[in-house]
């Protein structure tokens, strides 16, 4: 798992390092209970303060991906979020407003714009695939 | 360490040499535990407001607080708990290596022997070497040695890129990164002067922009990418010569428009939606581009 950070995405800095792990565990680029670089190295390696790292990982904890063993370091956990299923559902459908909203914006018509949610998850569960094949 | 207390406080202050206005009003405040830019051109009075700081030069008026206490009243508990690595840096020329860390050591009633070796080894620095033979990024690299084995609660950098290769910068910042923030990351204060300013774009929580002495903006770095945005825009035809309200600088060049937006670019996206571009791309100013506009 490479991470990258671009400060011209306009995105804070740790929601990046956030959005990247949780892209890298769920296409199985790191799997779980595979260990995550510790703060320090990958401060360093990203230039980034490591408060900006560590603030990553508690919100990464929070959000039940990832796991702080104390003396060994962080680990992503199984999928499997503690939230109650309504509550992830309703996480999940605020994000799919918006991304309906930019659809809209965008001219993409309803019937296109689910042949293209069809053809991402495809594209991740190729992905998802081929990382368990290298195991 | 009470972290209510800022590490820095400034109000109000004022410094000048001869007739002429070194720093005139400026007021700042840096949170413990973050790492704060001072950005600014050649003589905005960034060296001078560090100088104030490290009570080498009196202000003539204003406040000037570090940990809560007054660096003129409280000078040695005040430098007890700081390091500055200027952009000169001097050391005794007859001394070696070893000698003036020992030498700068005595000084400190704290020094990490461990984060000392592992250093100079990083920088492959000769303990041997006579100071007078170092070159400007050696230099450097045993100041910054002897600002990181005291553990200080902050950190004052001045310039402290300047004139360096571009390996020993980023073997500076990384060290800053590593060694120096290594143990109680949360009261590691880091106060620096540059003009570098994409060297240290991800080290950087909150920045101050500078001008002849005068404070012009201070904002978050993450705010200050999501409040600055660079938006493009084409045109089948020619761009339309509207002006955008909100907007800190247009340019208009045939079918193409770049507006440079200040808060106001979801607004700006809308009146351009609605002039039906071919393409429209927005992206945040880095914090570098952010200096340039605020100053141009």
């Amino acid at each position: 798992m490479l991470l990258q950070i671009n400060f011209k995405s306009g995105k804070p800095v740790y929601l990046q390092v956030v959005d990247q792990i949780k892209a890298a565990a769920a296409s199985g680029a790191v799997q779980s209970g595979e260990p995550l670089p510790s703060i320090r190295p990958l401060a360093e390696e990203l230039r980034v303060n490591r408060n900006t790292i560590a603030k990553a990982y508690t919100e990464l904890e929070n959000q039940g991906i990832i796991e702080t063993l104390p003396g060994k370091g962080c680990f992503v956990k199984p999928n499997n979020s503690p939230l109650k299923k309504e509550v992830r559902r309703k996480l999940l459908t605020e994000e799919i407003d918006h991304v309906i909203v930019q659809a809209h914006h965008l001219q993409v018509p309803p019937d296109e714009f689910l042949n293209l949610v069809r053809e991402r998850q495809a594209a991740m569960q190729e992905r998802q695939n081929s990382h368990d094949k290298g195991l | 360490m009470n972290n209510t207390t800022p590490a820095i406080e400034i109000k109000d202050l004022v410094y000048t040499y001869g007739r002429s206005d070194a720093v005139h009003g400026l007021n700042l405040t840096v949170p413990a535990g973050g790492c704060y830019g001072l950005f600014g051109r050649n003589g905005a009075g960034k060296t001078t407001t560090m100088k104030c700081l490290l009570n080498l030069l009196r202000p003539r008026s204003g406040i000037v607080r570090l940990f809560g206490m007054d660096p003129a009243k409280q000078e040695v508990e005040v430098k007890r708990r700081l390091a500055y690595v200027p952009d000169y840096v001097a050391f005794y020329p007859w001394m070696s290596v070893r000698e003036t860390l020992d030498y700068l050591a005595s000084f400190r009633a704290h020094w990490n022997r461990d984060t000392e070796r592992g250093l100079l080894d990083r920088f492959q620095l000769d303990q041997r070497q006579q100071t007078s033979t170092l070159s400007k990024g050696q230099k450097t690299q045993v100041a910054l040695v002897a600002a990181i084995c005291p553990e200080p609660d902050l950190l004052l950098l001045d310039e402290p890129t300047s004139g360096l290769d571009p390996i020993v910068r980023r073997e500076f910042i990384e060290t800053v990164i590593g060694a120096y923030q290594e143990s109680d990351p949360g009261n590691r204060t880091i106060l620096v002067s540059t003009h570098l300013i994409s060297e240290f774009e991800g080290l950087i929580d909150e920045f101050t922009i500078m001008n002849k002495g005068r404070e012009v903006l201070t904002l978050g770095a993450d705010q200050a990418r999501d409040r600055y945005q660079k938006i493009r825009a084409r045109f089948a035809t020619n761009a339309p010569e509207t002006t955008f309200p909100g907007a800190l600088r247009q340019r208009r060049n045939a079918r193409e428009l770049e507006i440079i937006a200040n808060g106001g670019g979801p607004e700006i996206l809308d009146q351009l939606r609605r002039l039906s571009p071919e393409s429209l791309t927005t992206e945040a100013l880095t914090l570098e581009e952010v200096f340039i506009a605020t100053l141009q």
